[in-house]
């Protein structure tokens, strides 16, 4: 019984982390490439799974064909507010401590947004796959869990590729490791800032359409939750390392899963915490953290 | 002007400061009405003790930092407020005192990342990569290792070679042999030396004055944020005023 258990969350952690994964991979692309400290973060994960819940609403259309429209979507919302904030913060004398405060606000005003046109209540995508559940083993596994984790996944490997293999995702990579530089081989850093602001809101919020199937509840005050969550999986990733992020996540999301086995609910949302700390004391630079080439 | 002597003897002027003061933070004056005039084909080496605002005027000529007063002019146009990455689009290419690569990319990605301005034209970008590696062999034979792997003088060289990639027609470099063993330091100023002959200008900030007078063909000395003096090689050579002036002020023998 406890190994079925176990294995149950196992596998329900590696869903969840792979999701925490992209949040976090998301927020440390804002935060490497532009030292902006995206405290609205969640809120743009949460606006996805409304986004979501309204296309389906309206229109019936499948959850998963309602990805790229929220991703198109939410990357113009991304580079819109790139444009109207960050190149002002950067002026400043201390933009990480402006942009933290400045999108406190630009999450508060997301929440008081979404809690306008959605209201308080918790509400949930009624979308049902058929079968519900795949038995295997003596594991059940919702089908929406393994639809969520495939195109997790999917997002992941294109992420990994753009990245890793094209000539706009290695200037990104660049831009981590060295803004300046980055600069003296010609590239336009404010265009790709905003790109790079566009592509995390958009992996955020596509994100959240995955969430939307997994979590059978969400609210307009669920954003900090997943803010704190991005937060803990980019220390524990390394900051700045989009990859790290993801392996993060999913170390996370197994703690995080494993520990409600073992320990009353009360005390399992410490244990991704404790794992902050022990990371922070243990390995300051991250699991894949580098000291910087100088 | 004083600078514009040389310019009026034929020495077309490709890249200068004009009357130029920098400050940061508005109150602090780095440069102080500073001229400055590459000529082209030429390597024009500015010197002078810290704080003397070398690596400022260098910057400055990049678009890294915004005169307050004068122009930034590059063939006859004033690159004032234009942002630096505009500036390699038309041929200035900036070597940094500070490591400039990045670490974790590959050798080969950083030199593709130095043909970020013409990245679509493939055949370009390869025949750009194949002449760094017969000029770097050693790039060629560590193009898949990180650039955070590579020794100090092999990651200058590579700096060097990215800089190059964009077969600019200015080239700026700051201190390019500080922090290098003394082989490679000749093997890099044999490099510059060597640069004019390509039809390649060169701006040069160097803190060792000799091996920069010995590289220069013309030679700024700043002093506080201003004009100290200038003048061509032959005033660095024998027992010349400017040589003297060097000589007290920086408490060095040349000789």
């Amino acid at each position: 019984m406890m190994t079925t258990l176990l294995i149950q969350a196992l596998v329900t952690g590696l869903i969840l982390g792979a999701l925490y994964g992209l949040i976090g991979c998301s927020l440390t692309i804002i935060y490497g490439t532009m030292r902006i400290v995206n405290f609205s973060h969640g809120e743009f994960v949460v606006a996805g799974c409304f986004a979501v819940l309204m296309f389906f609403t309206a229109t019936g259309l499948h959850p998963l064909l309602s990805i790229p429209l929220v991703f198109v979507a939410f990357f113009l919302v991304g580079m819109c507010l790139y444009y109207l904030f960050v190149p002002r913060l950067n002026r400043g004398d201390d933009p990480e401590v402006a942009s933290f405060l400045t999108f406190y606000g630009v999450s508060l005003m997301a929440g008081a947004i979404l809690l306008y046109f959605f209201q308080a209540d918790t509400r949930s995508l009624n979308y049902v796959f058929t079968p519900s559940v795949y038995k295997i083993g003596h594991v059940f596994i919702p089908t929406a869990h393994i639809v969520a984790l495939a195109t997790g996944v999917a997002i992941i490997a294109a992420l990994t590729w753009f990245l890793y293999r094209t000539i706009y995702g290695k200037a990104l990579r660049a831009a981590i490791m060295n803004r300046d530089a980055i600069q003296i081989v010609g590239v336009n850093i404010n265009t790709l800032s905003a790109l790079a602001f566009g592509l995390a809101i958009a992996i955020a919020a596509s994100t959240g359409v995955l969430l939307a199937l997994v979590f059978p509840a969400f609210g307009p005050f669920s954003g900090m939750d997943y803010t704190l969550v991005g937060f803990v999986v980019i220390v524990l990733g390394g900051l700045g390392h989009p990859i790290g992020a993801i392996i993060g996540g999913i170390v996370f999301g197994i703690a995080e899963q494993v520990a409600i086995v073992f320990l009353p609910q009360s005390l399992s949302q410490a244990v991704g915490f404790i794992i902050l700390i022990a990371a922070i004391t243990l390995r300051p630079s991250g699991l894949f953290g580098k000291v910087a080439l100088r | 002007m004083a600078n514009t002597t040389r310019a009026a003897a034929g020495e077309e002027v490709i890249l200068g400061l004009e009357d130029v003061s920098v400050s940061y933070h508005g109150d602090i004056t780095i440069l102080d009405h500073v001229n400055i005039s590459a000529r082209k084909g030429m390597v024009t080496g500015i010197i002078g003790p810290n704080g003397a605002g070398k690596s400022t005027a260098l910057k400055t000529l990049y678009g890294f930092l915004k005169p307050s007063t004068g122009h930034i002019r590059y063939k006859g146009e004033s690159l004032n407020g234009k942002p630096p990455y505009t500036f390699i689009e038309r041929g200035i290419a900036f070597v940094p005192q500070n490591r400039s690569l990045f670490g974790d990319l590959s050798v080969q990605d950083n030199l593709l990342l130095g043909c970020w301005v013409f990245r679509n034209d493939a055949v370009r970008v390869k025949r750009v990569l194949d002449s760094a590696y017969a000029q770097f062999p050693i790039l060629g034979d560590k193009r898949h290792d990180p650039a955070s792997s590579l020794s100090g003088g092999q990651q200058r060289f590579l700096e060097l070679a990215r800089a190059l990639a964009l077969e600019p027609e200015v080239v700026l470099l700051d201190e390019p042999t500080a922090m290098i063993a003394p082989k490679l330091s000749r093997e890099i100023y044999d490099f510059i030396k060597a640069l004019p002959e390509k039809g390649i200008t060169v701006v040069l900030v160097d803190q060792n004055v000799r091996q920069c007078a010995a590289v220069s063909d013309y030679l700024y000395v700043l002093e506080l944020g201003r004009n100290k003096a200038e003048g061509g090689k032959e005033m660095f050579e024998g027992d010349s005023a400017l040589h003297k002036l060097i000589a007290e002020w920086l408490e060095y023998k040349i000789d």
